[in-house]
């Protein structure tokens, strides 16, 4: 019925066939029994995140936003169709194989920060790579060697109740980010925060997908999602439409 | 008021009446009154203009006098051009530089009154255009050095505003549509 305009410049996905794929999703379906009744959450939900991209989705609560993260990062795990990580088929691997995975590649920001109180900021960043056994002096480079990265390296041996919400914040996003992790997953990351602060947050989670990272963030602000490559809107579970910015990002 | 934004209210005005059109033909108080009544009395027509408008799409081909009721006045009808003049402008998403945004409300309350328009669709291809909008608003202000560029990147900040105010706005119609249709899902507009 309606004319959509094409987007005036291809996807990278179209424009590139030799990409380098960090998320695929295929025909995800992701159904809750509740009671005798069955709840679709996910119904057919296909994307694909390259690396370096930036992706937002959005809709209404109970749309099936905070379901697609959680099973792309393997919090949850789909009834049907493809979820492929870094090359890994998640419903293929073992338990403790996809909590690997988890730890390693993947990196989380939630709305709550759930930071640690009785560690520093520094602490709360190297947990993450002690856990997965790093040694505590590299793991405390590493880690502040992050918080440099986003500007927060003088906030190192503060406690959490020290730091405002926007350092918090910062915090959290720079234990997400410690290590080798190429998919950074951002569940409302903004959360309660002014807006000048909210766009910092996503100008560090621009430059980690400009630096090579996929993104994929879960927010309801539209300002947020504008900083995306690509806005996914999502309705009872299904993608029903997508803006793409007009320019693809120099990499 | 400037000429683009008279263009833009004119050009309203005239899908505006062209949607009731499409619905049957009306004679012009009673497309004063329905026009009202669509916009919610926000846009106030005198008769004047709504005969003006019926004689420049009379001219264009877009509708047609008919006869003259029992008290004289012409009742007017939508022409094959004008129906397809009306799809048109449903379907296509008004653009963040024509920026008429009453163009936009008009459109959303003539779409919920309109038979045959799928209002979900009309939203979801707003939103789309918005969004597109949003993403090269954003885009240029990562270009911009935010300590050095402070006013340009206000300037850009308030067009961002604006359209988050509308894709909000596209979000609450939605929201106040999809409520509607569960309370009274035998009622067609």
């Amino acid at each position: 019925m309606i004319d959509r305009d094409p987007s005036p410049v291809p996807s990278v996905v179209e424009e590139d066939p030799g990409r380098d794929l960090v998320v695929e999703l295929a025909d995800v379906g992701r159904v809750h029994q509740e009671g005798a009744q069955a709840v679709h959450a996910l119904k057919e939900v296909s994307l694909e995140i390259v690396a370096g991209e930036l992706i937002a989705v959005m809709g209404p609560s109970g749309s099936g936003k905070s379901t697609l993260l959680n099973i792309v990062g393997g919090l949850d795990r789909a009834t049907s169709g493809r979820v492929v990580v870094e090359g890994e088929p998640l419903d293929l691997l073992s338990p403790p194989r996809l909590a690997a995975l988890r730890r390693r590649r993947v990196g989380y920001v939630f709305q709550d920060l759930n930071l640690i109180p009785s560690l520093t900021a520094v602490e709360n960043v190297m947990l993450p790579r002690e856990l997965d056994g790093v040694r505590t002096g590299k793991a405390r480079k590493e880690a502040l060697a992050v918080l440099g990265e986003i500007g927060v390296a003088d906030l190192g041996d503060r406690f959490p109740d020290e730091l405002s919400g926007g350092q918090r914040q910062r915090v959290a996003i720079a234990r997400a980010l410690v290590g080798e992790r190429r998919l950074i997953l951002a569940d409302e990351p903004t959360g309660a925060l002014d807006t000048a602060t909210g766009d910092d947050i996503l100008r560090l989670l621009r430059a980690r997908a400009d630096a090579g990272a996929a993104v994929l963030l879960v927010t309801h602000e539209p300002r947020y999602a504008g900083w995306a490559d690509r806005v996914v809107f999502l309705r009872d579970g299904q993608i029903v439409d997508s803006a793409t910015a007009g320019l693809v990002t120099a990499r | 008021m400037n000429t683009e934004y008279a263009y833009s209210v004119f050009m309203s005005i005239r899908h505006g009446l062209l949607a009731l059109l499409s619905q049957g033909s009306r004679h012009g108080y009673q497309l004063r009154a329905e026009f009202e009544a669509s916009t919610g009395a926000t846009w106030p027509l005198n008769i004047g203009q709504v005969y003006t408008t019926l004689a420049r799409m009379e001219r264009d081909g877009l509708v047609e006098p008919g006869e003259q009721d029992e008290q004289g006045r012409i009742v007017y009808s939508i022409t094959p051009d004008g129906a397809t003049e009306v799809g048109r402008w449903f379907a296509t998403p008004i653009t963040q530089t024509e920026r008429p945004r009453d163009e936009l409300a008009i459109k959303l309350a003539m779409a919920v009154t309109t038979q045959d328009v799928d209002v979900a669709e009309v939203v979801q291809a707003q939103r789309t255009a918005t969004m597109r909008t949003l993403q090269e608003l954003t885009r240029s202000k990562r270009g911009l050095d935010s300590p050095l560029d402070v006013a340009q990147t206000l300037i850009l900040d308030s067009k961002i505003f604006q359209a988050e105010a509308e894709l909000r706005w596209l979000d609450h119609c939605e929201a106040v549509l999809s409520r509607r249709s569960l309370q009274h899902p035998q009622e067609e507009p």
